[in-house]
């Protein structure tokens, strides 16, 4: 029963996947005959024969001088070389290289503002939800309430403006020489840390509150079951129904919306990321887009799409394991 | 029944909408949190519409140079910029134009374009609500913001072409949820009797299914007008929001890159800050204070709709579609079963 329902789940991912492959490679495509118009949008000290000749020589370039289709087929065989295409910039790189240069110095970011996101959330979460009506739940309650409301950007500007400029606690730019001088030394990596400490706080306090708020209404929520009343009355002791019935039963919700706040992680990330003017995909994505490098944004696209799919798969068949309802039946 | 003269119809049809207007604002205004959100939302309204004649200065005015920087004080309630000289009270007052412009009308066309096909998913069903839904999940796991980036920078960067974009990328969750709640009314006596009638599928799908989300819909207007103008924030905060116009996003993003934050100049960053926040918040509350009258359970203690009462808003939508993958795959395990 379990194993079917994990190998469909696989499989529908896949399909997901396909089609977003194939709208990453469609979406430059719109609006234009010629991909080449896109890299060389038409400018007016430029006549049309000038023109021509660079449109042509890009097409030779990029392999737009195919059919579309030809196109579609390279694209997709070149997906599966881990090819992603080749940037416009110049020096022509390869956009696999550039993604693979900034992507642990993105994940940095990510992981930890998730990983103290989650732990603080769900300790604050159960805090509040042991302490009821008193006032650590009342600050959460209010705490929540504010955050809501405020963009994320808008966060990171405060905390720079304060721990970055007035009181210098930590750098409000990130040190351009932090990745080139990285060599897994104790002192490197102390910088890293320090670099990002301001990006990774200010995107962790937003996912601290909502982690914590979800977690408590969880708690709450499990508490108020039936099934904790039965164990209640068998006489079950107070930790194994603290922690064997409630917080088992109440990580459910968090588990799955896990999956789904990876993408707005991502989404957010980038104009952190613009901000504290951290070297990661996240200003990849923008200067790709100053320069209508439409192979590196796609192929970025392509991959935090990868990762959120992923993301949701993962937890997705965690969930099913977390689940007693579905595990206790398979057991039987 | 004797048909009554369309004239006559249709003027009954405006009074009965009028007066459920009239109701809905008496429902929101009776809650404690509905009384801030209307009221901040009717100040932010005035705003933008009178806002050439409340705006102290001209907001685009950069001509006198001997303006700049100046800290808050009885001429300049906000203080000046610091690169420009311009008054950042009147910058203010106009970007409220923008936030709400772009949040209320990509609002409402979420909750069209979201109420449309959700229905149809969930009444049609067949091969319409599996492409409806598998549209949803495409949608669901491309990063919005990089994808409504990518789409600025292919169709422009006017703001109805990206209302158009925030619009296009929005009903994703709302028809979900309109959808899971379709399948319930869809079982109810009032439409078994109707389709025993012999009614259409449209006429029951407009009239009688379609008023049964209409809660739902209310919420979400107002929650995702919230989000999108966080969003809109964002993008013109990037930089690649309508270059014309003066905007909250934007004007953070000329304080980031003017040197207030260098320069010591808190007023320029909590200026618009603070805008975005107020408009954010007060969208929030009417749309939560919705949700309580349509769930009056949440307001006691043992609902599981309380666990996404006050939810990162991000995470509204999200909490709402899990709902629906927990009831799927309760089904899928059913099905399993039935057929080993």
């Amino acid at each position: 029963m379990k194993k079917s329902y994990v190998i469909k789940r696989i499989l529908y991912s896949i399909f997901v996947f396909g089609i977003v492959m194939t709208l990453n490679f469609f979406i430059p495509r719109i609006g234009v005959e010629d991909p080449a118009e896109r890299y060389y949008p038409p400018q007016g000290n430029m006549s049309d024969i000038e023109y021509e000749i660079i449109k042509q020589v890009t097409r030779q370039q990029y392999g737009f001088d195919v059919s579309t289709w030809q196109q579609y087929l390279n694209y997709l065989t070149g997906l599966m070389e881990g090819n992603l295409g080749t940037s416009f910039r110049s020096g022509s790189p390869a956009v696999t290289d550039l993604i693979v240069d900034r992507l642990p110095w993105t994940l940095v970011l990510s992981v930890s503002t998730l990983l103290i996101g989650l732990i603080a959330g769900i300790l604050f979460g159960v805090i509040a939800a042991m302490k009821r009506g008193r006032w650590q739940d009342t600050t959460l309650l209010n705490a929540s309430t504010i955050m809501v409301a405020l963009p994320g950007f808008f966060i990171a500007l405060i905390l720079s403006f304060y721990l970055g400029f007035e009181f210098e606690i930590f750098p409000a730019y990130t040190d351009p020489n932090m990745v080139s001088n990285f060599d897994w030394s104790l002192s490197a990596i102390q910088t890293v840390a320090e670099n990002a400490a301001l990006p990774v706080l200010s995107m962790a306090v937003g996912s601290i509150i909502g982690y914590a708020q979800g977690t408590r209404n969880a708690v709450i929520a499990v508490t108020n079951e039936d099934f904790i009343l039965t164990a209640k009355a068998k006489g079950l002791k107070q930790n194994t129904i603290r922690y064997k019935h409630t917080l088992r039963n109440s990580m459910l919700p968090i588990v799955t919306s896990l999956g789904m706040s990876i993408s707005g992680l991502i989404g957010g990330q980038v104009v952190i990321e613009q901000i504290f003017n951290w070297n990661g995909m996240g200003t990849l994505f923008l200067e790709a887009n100053n320069m209508n490098d439409y192979p590196l944004m796609m192929g970025i696209m392509l991959l935090l799409s990868g990762f959120t799919i992923l993301a949701i798969l993962i937890t997705d068949l965690i969930y099913v394991l977390l689940d007693p309802r579905v595990t206790v039946g398979d057991k039987r | 029944m004797k048909k009554l003269p369309l004239g006559k119809r249709l003027k009954q049809g405006v009074i009965k909408r009028i007066k459920g207007i009239g109701l809905f604002f008496k429902r929101v205004w009776s809650h404690k949190q509905g009384k801030i959100g209307l009221t901040v939302v009717a100040i932010l309204v005035f705003v933008a519409v009178f806002a050439p004649y409340i705006a102290p200065f001209d907001p685009y005015d950069v001509a006198d140079r001997t303006l700049k920087g100046l800290p808050p004080s009885r001429t300049h309630l906000l203080g000046t910029t610091i690169n420009t000289g311009q008054d950042i009270f009147s910058m203010l007052i106009y970007g409220t134009r923008v936030s709400l412009i772009v949040g209320v009308t990509s609002g409402i066309s979420i909750a069209i374009v979201g109420s449309i096909l959700g229905v149809m998913a969930g009444y049609i069903g067949g091969a319409v609500d599996s492409l409806i839904m598998r549209i949803v999940d495409v949608m669901l796991v491309i990063p919005t913001l990089p994808l409504v980036i990518v789409l600025t920078n292919v169709f422009g960067r006017d703001y109805w072409i990206i209302i158009i974009i925030f619009v296009a990328l929005g009903w994703t969750g709302l028809s979900r949820t309109i959808r899971s709640l379709v399948l319930v009314l869809k079982n109810s006596n009032y439409v078994k009797a109707a389709e025993l009638a012999g009614a259409s599928r449209w006429h029951i799908m407009i009239r009688h299914i379609l008023p049964g989300t209409s809660h739902l819909l209310i919420m979400s207007t107002a929650l995702s007008s919230a989000g999108i103008m966080v969003a809109e924030a964002g993008l013109s905060f990037l930089g690649l929001g309508d270059p014309t116009a003066i905007s909250w996003g934007k004007m953070l993003a000329d304080a980031q890159g003017g040197g207030a934050l260098l320069f010591g100049a808190w007023w320029w960053i909590f200026a618009p800050g603070v805008g975005i926040f107020l408009a954010v918040f007060s969208f929030m509350r009417i749309g939560i204070v919705m949700e309580e009258i349509m769930n009056p359970r949440m307001k006691q203690t043992s609902s599981v709709y309380k666990v996404f009462k006050n939810l990162n808003s991000r995470y509204i939508e999200e909490v709402f579609i899990s709902m629906d993958d927990h009831q799927k795959i309760g089904v899928d395990t059913t099905k399993t079963v039935e057929e080993s």
